[in-house]
């Protein structure tokens, strides 16, 4: 009885609630443009009132047709569904302050609109509009789940329990096929790029249990239980064990012919995701400890792998015993491509890698490095950092900068272990040691420990053990040296790049914009020096040996741009279909983007190997700004037919190029 | 032929307000908003008449602006923020070619000049001085005390202190003991000091036209800078008789023919009326849009036609309803200013929403969460707006929320 008196007054709430929006949207309709602004505070405002309860949404839901007419989102970022992009729908959401979380979640109830066809947009149909709240879902899965209050037993601000409600109701009104469709495409663009940390994809995984309770199509089911299978439990022995002493148990009890199917499973699991399972790394320490003949079948190394193996057998036991363990899992997949790679064959990193079991940690590094997992799971620092240095050495591509503004020294660290082993050994030794380390610039020597800014105020702690003992040292060396070469004239990069990398940089080195005026200035130059010193058909078939640091400007899906950021060109081929391709070497670790006017770089399908995103070349040099070169090989910038500049211009002209005045 | 002419003749909005913009749109009147350079693109945009002008300049530079908007066939200025006033002066003073328009409105504009003014018109008014140094407030603050004959160890009597030339309550403080006096920064002198007075405070609006009030507000104050509402109770109303000669003594006492006037007066128990202060443009307190709320039209579109002197009587007579009568309730706002250095938080009582007479509010969790010192009386960060019959029943209601602290 009272249970329905109380219904019966909430919904009375709502239907009055629901009478004033209307006239608010009503009177907001009537209003000029110009005075648009006057209305849109009351309408938000009761839109809030409407999101904290189930029947308000609906409320909203139905009148979602007519915010565009109304002019909701009139002068605003949200203006142009067209232009609304997934990745920035989580961020808006979650922000406290102001009225972004109330107009995000009114734009996702346009979207619904369209998605469902109660609003008919001439630009925007109704498939994309269910293919961008597919995608908002599958990026925001922790608000799609209920939430579990008893977990962190905080009380979650208003704005958070909106957003949780929001997404129930846009779950409950699409397909979870859908989505579990778009989760799994996201995981699979996410793993091919081989990152180290892997924290994003297991999130992922971890939320997407639930929805394959929910129901969802079985190829979509087994795409993602192939990657749950690689990343929990793989293989016949894990699949059913409690925890990881009973899977130990199981194994003591095994026979030979069953420990090495488990092997097998394990390698190629990982192999097949680049996700490791903490099974494995139980396996792992009990083959190191009973049978060593099976450590090259369970992380399944090459002939090269199985060598470097054999003659480093005692450094790799070690390597095994200090620093595998469940935490450090992913290290046995930067093992495995270590070996493989041959390079313990350099005696000069065999030596390195051994000094570091005994190194003396400075203490502010272990406080940097420590994590509450890793001191539960006795893991012991020397043992953290050389999973850190093992998995750089083995996955030099899967170095990712985090959510810092780093991405320059993330290229160095992914540039030396490819080319610079003993200079990156040298520096994590160093700086793990001494907190600090030196660098010449032009004949000086610069101490990191005597440098107090960088470029980043304040480093997410969500990085490997190599970057978190590195970065805040190379970013503070980088931006002395940049500050160093303010008053040339030029991009400092010119002088800064060859020196904080190191001699695999060649001097040679133009940008597009000039430094004195900020204008693009004689940009056909620009392109044709470029095709001349890196296009095989114009420069005289020089090959590019190390990677090169470029810069380029990063565009949204509208070819807007958005920033400058700092990637590597790694090779340039011939794709299967026979055009040129750059490959390419990007340290947000999120290399499938869209960066509109078709470019979108991708990370698999066109011979890209693990951790390289590609683009076409002309594709490429249109959104590029600056590059080293080599000015003794190069071929004949006359070569370079106009029509190709001409086409490069446009694209850049139309895209980044809107932003600078063009000399 | 002499119609179409005066229609196109344009009226300026000094000062940047889309409200105003939007009233005079509405109006189907030629205009042209005159306002700081950073609206141009918005204005532009938008298809509204534009001049760029920053009011922060030697008054001298108005020859310039009066070239400018008499090409655009402009014929009158109107004012919608305090230091735009004399500005519209003189305008409207080379518009009529009437010099004394501009002197007159310099009076409105320093508070030391109005108060004489009005003193000499025999209009009551406490006692008040200028200060411009501390030593001047202490020794006003002492000299005050001891004409009410304070015995040591009594409670002094508070004073006020305000600066001559701002709106409102903008640097409004009040003095009650000599280290108050010690927080005033030195660059706040000049300032006008007065006795405090007793009694209940409020403000009119009054719309003038041809010398005489075609429309008299009262809006009555629950707590000065906080909350008010319109019309005033009935027990503020039955003194409107009295108000309304001391208005029309006002209106005489500063020869103001056209506009609005916002003056503050306080009644004291025995029904004498005491002058505060006056203002010549838009009041602050959201007085206009509960005015609109409460009778239905709109204020500044009372303030445009009243400003210009071709308005005809009949005009004004069907455009305002009658006073108190004719509202369609009593609209209040409660203004709201944070207890807390950071804003984490909004906590808006679901009692509050649920009552019948709450309207809307507009607070959210401010951008920047630190919130900015408050100066005097300051800046208000949100108000809440009440709509409802009875003003005993909409005092006690912001009686009650006047101290809640909404913002965590």
């Amino acid at each position: 009885m009272s249970t329905t008196t109380k219904k019966k007054r909430m919904n009375k709430h709502t239907s009055a609630l629901k009478g004033k929006f209307e006239a608010a949207i009503d009177k907001l309709e009537q209003a000029k443009p110009f005075a648009k602004s006057l209305y849109q505070t009351e309408v938000f405002q009761l839109a809030i009132e409407l999101a904290s309860s189930d029947e308000g949404l609906i409320v909203l839901y139905q009148n979602a047709h007519r915010f565009d007419q109304a002019g909701v989102f009139h002068g605003g970022l949200w203006e142009d569904p067209t232009k609304m992009q997934p990745s920035f729908v989580g961020g808006s959401l979650r922000l406290k302050e102001g009225v972004n979380s109330i107009l995000e979640l009114l734009s996702e109830m346009r979207m619904l609109s369209i998605a469902k066809g109660d609003y008919l947009h001439s630009d925007f149909s109704q498939g994309e509009a269910s293919a961008f709240l597919n995608e908002v879902l599958a990026l925001n899965l922790d608000l799609l789940f209920p939430l579990q209050l008893e977990e962190g037993n905080t009380l979650l601000d208003d704005h958070m329990v909106r957003a949780h409600r929001l997404f129930q109701y846009l779950g409950k009104e699409l397909s979870f096929k859908a989505i579990a469709e778009k989760i799994v495409q996201e995981i699979d663009r996410l793993t091919v790029q081989r990152p180290i940390n892997t924290e994003r994809i297991l999130n992922m995984l971890d939320m997407s249990g639930q929805l394959v309770e929910v129901g969802i199509d079985e190829k979509t089911a087994a795409e993602l239980l192939k990657f749950t299978r690689a990343a929990y439990a793989p293989t016949p022995l894990s699949k059913d064990a409690a925890n990881q002493r009973e899977y130990r148990l199981r194994l003591e009890n095994a026979y030979d012919d069953e420990i090495e199917a488990e092997a097998k499973i394990f390698a190629g699991a990982m192999k097949d995701t680049g996700l490791v399972s903490s099974y494995h790394v139980v396996l792992l320490r009990f083959l190191n400890r009973k049978n060593s003949h099976i450590i090259p079948i369970s992380i399944g190394l090459s002939e090269t792998g199985i060598a470097c193996f054999n003659a480093h057998k005692k450094l790799i036991h070690d390597i095994i015993q200090v620093s595998i363990y469940p935490e450090t899992r992913q290290a046995i997949y930067g093992l495995a491509l270590m070996l493989d790679r041959g390079i313990l064959a350099q005696e000069s990193l065999a030596h390195s890698l051994s000094t570091l079991f005994d190194l003396p940690i400075h203490a502010q590094v272990r406080q940097a490095l420590a994590r509450p997992e890793m001191e539960h799971g006795g893991i012991s620092m020397n043992g953290l950092l050389i999973a850190g240095v093992v998995s750089v050495l083995g996955q030099p591509l899967g170095v990712g900068q985090g959510h810092n503004p780093t991405c320059q020294s993330a290229r160095a660290i992914s540039l030396w272990a490819q080319h610079g082993i003993d200079r990156l050994m040298d520096y994590i030794t160093r700086a793990a040691r001494d907190h600090s380390i030196s660098m010449a610039f032009e004949g000086e020597v610069i101490h990191s420990s005597l440098l107090i800014d960088g470029i980043a105020s304040k480093m997410d702690p969500d990085l490997d053990p190599v970057s978190t003992v590195l970065v805040p040292h190379l970013d503070k060396i980088y931006h002395e040296m940049m500050k160093r070469t303010l008053l040339r004239g030029e991009d400092g990069h010119k002088w800064v790049n060859p020196e904080f990398y190191g001699e695999w940089i060649p001097r040679g080195f133009l940008n597009a914009i000039d430094q004195m005026t900020l204008q693009v200035t004689n940009y056909p130059a620009f392109v044709k020096l470029f095709y001349a010193t890196h296009h095989p058909d114009y420069n005289e078939g020089f090959k590019l040996v190390y990677p090169n640091p470029v810069g380029i400007f990063i565009t949204n899906v509208h070819g807007e741009l958005l920033g400058l950021h700092a990637v590597s060109i790694q090779r340039i081929n011939k794709d299967k279909n026979g055009e040129f391709r750059i490959y390419f070497y990007n340290p947000n670790n999120d290399s499938g983007q869209n960066w509109g006017q078709g470019i979108k770089a991708s990370v698999s399908g066109f011979g890209e190997l693990e951790g390289e995103s590609s683009l076409p070349f002309q594709d490429f040099v249109s959104r590029m700004y600056a590059f080293h070169y080599n000015p003794f090989e190069q071929g004949d910038t006359y070569m370079v037919e106009d029509i190709l500049v001409e086409e490069v211009q446009a694209l850049a002209k139309d895209s980044w190029g809107r932003n600078y005045v063009w000399a | 032929m002499e119609m179409v002419e005066s229609k196109e003749r344009v009226t300026a909005l000094l000062g940047w307000s889309l409200q105003a913009i939007e009233a005079i749109d509405k109006l189907g009147r030629p205009y042209v908003v005159v306002g700081p350079p950073e609206f141009t693109a918005f204005a532009e945009a938008n298809g509204i008449p534009f001049v760029p002008w920053q009011f922060d300049q030697p008054i001298e530079r108005a020859d310039e602006l009066y070239e400018t908007l008499k090409e655009k066939s402009t014929k009158l200025a109107v004012p919608i923020y305090e230091e735009t006033v004399e500005w519209a002066g003189t305008l409207n003073a080379k518009f009529r070619n009437d010099p004394r328009i501009f002197k007159k409105s310099l009076l409105l504009r320093d508070k030391g000049l109005m108060k004489r003014r009005a003193q000499l018109a025999g209009i009551r008014v406490g006692i008040f001085e200028e200060a411009y140094s501390k030593d001047d407030i202490y020794w006003f603050f002492k000299r005050v005390n001891e004409t009410l004959l304070k015995i040591d160890g009594e409670t002094n009597d508070p004073i006020h202190v305000k600066p001559f030339d701002k709106a409102g309550t903008v640097g409004h403080r009040m003095i009650r003991d000599p280290r108050d006096v010690d927080k005033i920064d030195d660059s706040e002198f000049p300032l006008l000091m007065e006795s405090h007075l007793e009694g209940q405070e409020f403000s009119c609006e009054a719309f003038i036209h041809n010398g005489k009030a075609m429309f008299l507000n009262i809006t009555e104050y629950v707590e000065l800078g906080h909350s008010n509402f319109i019309p005033a109770s009935p027990s503020l109303e039955k003194w409107r008789p009295q108000i309304t000669v001391e208005i029309e003594k006002l209106v005489a006492a500063f020869e103001i023919d056209y506009g609005i006037i916002h003056p503050e007066f306080f009644l004291a128990p025995d029904g004498t009326l005491y002058f505060g202060e006056v203002a010549a443009r838009v009041p602050g307190g959201h007085i206009f849009e509960l005015m609109e709320k409460a009778y239905g039209f709109s204020p500044f579109q009372a303030q445009v036609l009243c400003s210009d002197p071709d308005t005809t009587q009949e005009q004004l007579e069907a455009f305002f309803p009658v006073e108190v009568v004719s509202a369609q309730g009593i609209a209040g706002s409660l203004m709201v200013y944070p207890n807390v250095k950071k804003v984490n938080k909004l906590d808006i009582p679901e009692e509050l929403k649920n009552h019948p007479y709450f309207d809307k509010h507009d607070m959210f969790i401010p951008i920047t969460s630190k919130v900015a010192e408050r100066v005097g009386f300051g800046n208000h960060y949100g108000t809440i707006f009440f709509f409802g019959k009875d003003s005993d029943v909409m005092r006690t209601l912001m009686k009650k929320y006047e101290d809640y602290n909404f913002y965590l």
